[in-house]
């Protein structure tokens, strides 16, 4: 009895745990909700009483047993005494709000004390991979950058960037279409595919960035062989008659950004209650960003973001309906068009801009807009105490167009629009058997149209996707078990305009495939847990790989598909060691990704004659290749108040079949820094200040005859920042000054595509604010 | 309710659900493809030569690209460029987009944005060392030579309207020397707010080659 006890309880709280998840912050409070109840009969206990330590908060149980505690962020420990029962010491991290059950045991039974430690309890789709989180002060950090930046705190993700205005997320060396990213819970489908097409989601609305890093097809479907990227909104309100607000400011003095962004959100009473609604806009300009030595011509972003959400909760069942609008106008570097390899040449030689533009907010072209929005409504439906059931229907569309620069023509077109509309549905239920098993199963469908005008690069599409998946659960002792298979399967239909006769050419292909995961945890002792996990994805190949035909603001490059490629398909293994305790946390992620028929660009021999001059014209082809790389992160906090953090990340990547390494691949990175917490000093409180140096070396595995330039030399750079608030009347403001690159170094980064013609960015000040406020408090 | 019930009830939903969404997407919007427009392209260019001497003696190159339907490049020819030797020629520039309708005269255009665009000429390969300065149409890098010289010298007679004036190469002046063969190649660079009469700046247009025969 007591040992099931043990385990059962262990499994609860330590349902999930992450390294990089926050340690500590405090932020604005968060509810804390559960039940009281008898370990044995599972019945509730009224009355009881839960009280965080050291605070004066503290309430009973109602009738059924449930209680809702208003807590603060970070270590809380919670205590638990019911008359006959033994009373609980829990000690929790927290960093959202969570539902945290306390199961009391008689006293009859002799029982000691249980102290546990917990992480967030975040729901893993795959438990046994590797999740990281961006969360709490670690993503307030990141207000006003682009999403690929924000995720490059997380070990083992980096961006590849074209230019300061834009990036896409590398997860484990890969990226495109080969990592998926959900904005609240919708796949994005955009025109991934592509090296200049950033993802279009706006980070403020992120209350939480979560990254499997790791093949996640069988929850996500087709093309997530690298991971998955999720940002989290805030989840709705739910204190009713309450309306709150926060107002985010940031300021930058390279490239002088100002974003600002405003949310309102609340919670209705009385008889609409169980309605709760939130609106959300950002708006962020910026002009021409400075490296050390020169400023880069035509890099401002213009970004006008909004969403809203509604939804009704019951009980037992729910509804949520959902709207963003993603609105952004992405200038690109002057100088970087080149009309041939010889250019080219000319200019890596030069390694800087030839001409030094000023500062200005003007965009020009060349330049890209792309406005996306999304509308998505899902229900859940409580079919019992332990199981639930989702139905979720997205709409998409996304309009993306680029504009070139022009010699001679008197054109206001773009050179290049494309316009996808996506509509996907989704069926998934999830069960808790009291026996062990837990574990959930869906259906998935998703339909795809793609419209292009104007210059030719990729064919109009029509795409249906269906999938089905099963992942199981089984938790026994010190043991948690998993597996799951799923099957996808894509229809395409190309219309491609025949390039020599004026006719349309349809093929239609069609894709299908198995992802499977196995995996297994074993928790060593209840600091320390061990996992593994196998997982196999595939990705059919994309419409670009297939169908492109052109020149795609490409650098020196003619870009031919093959409409004959198959599937890539993924074998990943990875190795979690996770150790956590009061003072100490490792997160160490050993991986070896294995890709058959893996899809890349080739270069060949031969060259395209465009008016401009010669271009090397690249073939897309597959190969057999492996990525294998470890992933490490260390928290060392010696006393309450110091945070120091190590982060080591590091790839290999082979193509077996021309045995010589892969292009891109993320060079070792390291990042150290510490972190102080000096209190409240005067009206200043939780004053905190923190620097870290990051480290990229030198990639010295590269393929020969890909690159036009060998790989950028090693960089290492400084970053500092001072946080604190000011409580003002009934809220408070939360100020934090950062300054990024403090030293002003020069340096150029392999994963740039922009590195054969400017430096990165130079030091960078960045001033932000947020301030929550309370526009109306229910009468308690 | 017992769980193969329940089962039962989730697969009928998920059925109904997804055969729904089916149903209710079907766009035919992808199959009327729109035609593939560029922006700009280049499909002839021309020097246009007129002997100083005699204005009866005319002659000319031309390359011609060729385009598909996606508006990439086929093919390609030129014309070679036959000059009489100690002569010197006014040399035109004219440029066609015959894709559009009607036929783009892109030269004018070029005329018209001339503090943008700077022409260079370069025989290749070269029996002297050209003086590569602002004021040079000689094109910065190319391998000079002292065997089998192509006796051509080069000089743009036209400027723009920036401050000070900079050449364009709209117009130039061929020069010839004693019979030789060799290459002429022709550049267009494109150099918006940047140009300073130099070769750096921006990015080519125009990359063409003429097999050039001086007798």
């Amino acid at each position: 009895m007591t040992t099931k006890f043990k385990f059962l309880f262990i499994l609860t709280v330590i349902s999930a745990f992450s390294a990089e998840a926050q340690i500590s912050s405090s932020l604005s409070p968060i509810h804390l909700s559960g039940m009281v109840y008898d370990v044995k009969t599972h019945i509730g206990l009224p009355a009881a009483s839960i009280a965080v330590k050291g605070t004066a908060t503290g309430v009973q149980s109602d009738q059924d047993g449930h209680y809702t505690l208003t807590v603060n962020r970070g270590a809380i420990r919670i205590h638990c005494e019911y008359l006959g029962y033994i009373s609980m010491d829990t000690l929790l991290m927290l960093s959202g709000n969570r539902t945290f059950d306390l199961p009391l045991k008689p006293s009859s039974r002799a029982l000691a004390q249980v102290n546990i430690q917990a992480v967030t309890s975040v729901r893993k789709e795959i438990a046994t991979q590797n999740l990281a989180i961006i969360e709490g002060s670690e993503l307030e950090r990141t207000r006003g950058l682009s999403l690929g930046d924000a995720l490059k705190s997380v070990t083992g993700v980096t961006t590849f960037q074209t230019g300061p205005s834009i990036s896409k997320p590398v997860i484990h060396g890969l990226t495109g279409t080969r990592v998926l990213i959900l904005n609240n819970g919708v796949s994005l489908q955009a025109q991934q595919w592509g090296q200049e097409h950033a993802p279009e989601i706006d980070p403020f609305i992120a209350n939480q960035i979560q990254v499997i890093k790791g093949a996640a097809g069988i929850r996500y479907g087709a093309d997530a062989i690298a991971g998955v990227v999720s940002v989290h909104p805030k989840q709705l309100p739910t204190d009713t008659g309450t309306m709150d607000g926060e107002i985010n400011a940031v300021g930058m003095t390279n490239s002088r950004l100002g974003a600002f962004s405003a949310m309102l959100e609340g919670a209705l009473g009385k008889k609409l209650a169980g309605f709760s609604y939130r609106l959300q806009g950002t708006v962020k300009r910026s002009g021409n960003t400075s490296t050390p030595n020169y400023i880069l011509g035509n890099t401002g972003i213009r970004e006008d973001d909004f969403s809203a959400s509604l939804q009704y909760h019951h009980k037992n069942y729910g509804i949520e309906g959902y709207y963003s609008n993603f609105n952004t106008k992405l200038g690109i570097e002057y100088d970087t068009e080149v009309g041939s390899i010889t250019d080219l040449q000319q200019k890596i030689a030069i390694g800087h801009p030839v001409t030094y533009y000023d500062f200005t907010y003007n965009i020009d072209r060349p330049y890209q807009t792309v406005n996306h929005s999304t509308a998505k409504i899902r229900g859940f439906l409580n079919t019992s105490d332990s199981s639930k059931l989702e139905l979720q229907y997205s709409y998409q569309v996304n309009t993306r167009q680029e504009y070139e620069q022009l010699s001679f023509s008197t054109s206001l077109a773009p050179a290049i629009y494309l316009q996808i509309h996506t509509s996907a549905a989704e069926l998934n239920y999830e069960h808790h058997d009291g026996g062990g098993f837990s574990g959930s199963l869906g259906l998935s469908g998703m339909n795809q149209g793609n419209i292009r005008m104007y210059g030719y690069l990729i064919p109009n599409y029509v795409d249906y996707d269906g999938g089905a998946y099963v992942i199981e659960k089984f938790t026994h002792r010190k043991w948690l078990f998993e597996a799951g298979a799923r099957y996808d399967y894509r229809w395409l239909r190309a219309f491609a305009f025949d390039a020599n006769e004026a006719k349309i050419n349809t093929t239609t292909t069609s894709y299908s495939g198995i992802s499977a995961t196995a995996g297994a945890t074993y928790h060593l002792t209840d600091n320390l847990k061990l996992s593994g996990n196998y997982s196999a994805a595939f990705r059919p190949p994309s419409i670009n790989e297939l169908y492109i035909d052109g020149v795609h603001q490409s650098i020196g490059e003619f870009e031919v598909g093959d409409a004959n490629l198959k599937t890539e398909r993924a074998n990943d293994f990875s190795l979690n060691l996770n150790y956590a305790s009061n003072w100490f946390l490792v997160d160490l992620q050993g991986y070896y990704n294995q890709i058959s028929d893996f899809i890349f660009e080739e270069p060949t021999n031969q060259y395209y004659h465009a008016q401009s001059g010669a271009l090397l014209k690249f073939q897309y082809t597959q190969a057999n290749v492996y990525f294998r790389g470890a992933d490490l992160n260390l928290t060392i906090k010696p006393v309450d108040s110091l945070e120091i953090n190590s982060k080591t990340a590091f790839i290999y990547a082979w193509n077996q079949s021309i045995h010589d390494y892969l292009i891109y691949t993320p060079p070792t990175r390291l990042q150290n820094g510490l972190n102080y917490h000096f209190g409240t000093w005067g009206i200043f409180h939780n004053i905190s200040a923190g620097a870290e140096n990051i480290y990229v070396a030198r990639q010295t595995h590269v393929p020969t005859g890909y690159d036009f330039a060998p790989a950028p030399a090693a960089y290492s750079l400084y970053n500092a920042h001072l946080d604190f608030r000011l409580p003002i009347n009934n809220t408070y403001v939360d100020f934090d000054i950062a300054v990024n690159n403090l030293t002003n170094v020069a340096y150029k980064d392999y994963l740039d595509r922009f590195r054969y013609f400017a430096d990165e960015p130079g030091r960078n000040i960045i001033f932000r604010l947020r301030m929550p406020f309370k526009i109306l408090s229910n009468n308690k | 309710m017992t769980k193969t019930m329940m089962k039962t009830k989730h697969a009928v939903y998920a059925l109904l659900g997804t055969a729904l969404f089916y149903a209710s997407c079907s766009s035919k919007s992808e199959q009327a493809v729109a035609p593939n427009i560029a922006n700009e392209t280049i499909t002839q260019a021309s020097l246009k030569l007129t002997n100083e001497a005699n204005a009866g003696d005319t002659t000319s190159c031309t390359y011609t690209f060729h385009v598909d339907n996606n508006g990439n490049v086929t093919s390609t020819d030129s014309t070679a460029l036959i000059l009489k030797a100690n002569s010197k020629y006014d040399v035109k520039v004219y440029m066609l987009d015959q894709t559009q309708s009607p036929v783009f005269v892109v030269s004018n255009e070029i005329k018209d944005r001339q503090n943008y665009h700077l022409f260079f000429y370069q025989p290749t390969p070269i029996n002297v060392a050209p003086v590569i300065s602002n004021t040079s149409p000689y094109i910065p890098g190319t391998p000079v030579s002292q065997l089998n010289p192509l006796n051509l010298t080069i000089a743009r007679t036209d400027h723009d309207t920036n401050n000070p004036p900079l050449e364009v190469g709209l117009t130039a002046l061929f020069t010839t020397g004693a019979a030789s063969t060799g290459n002429l190649r022709w550049i267009l660079r494109h150099q918006p707010n940047a140009k300073n009469g130099t070769f750096a700046p921006g990015s080519s247009d125009l990359d063409v080659n003429f097999v050039t025969t001086i007798k």
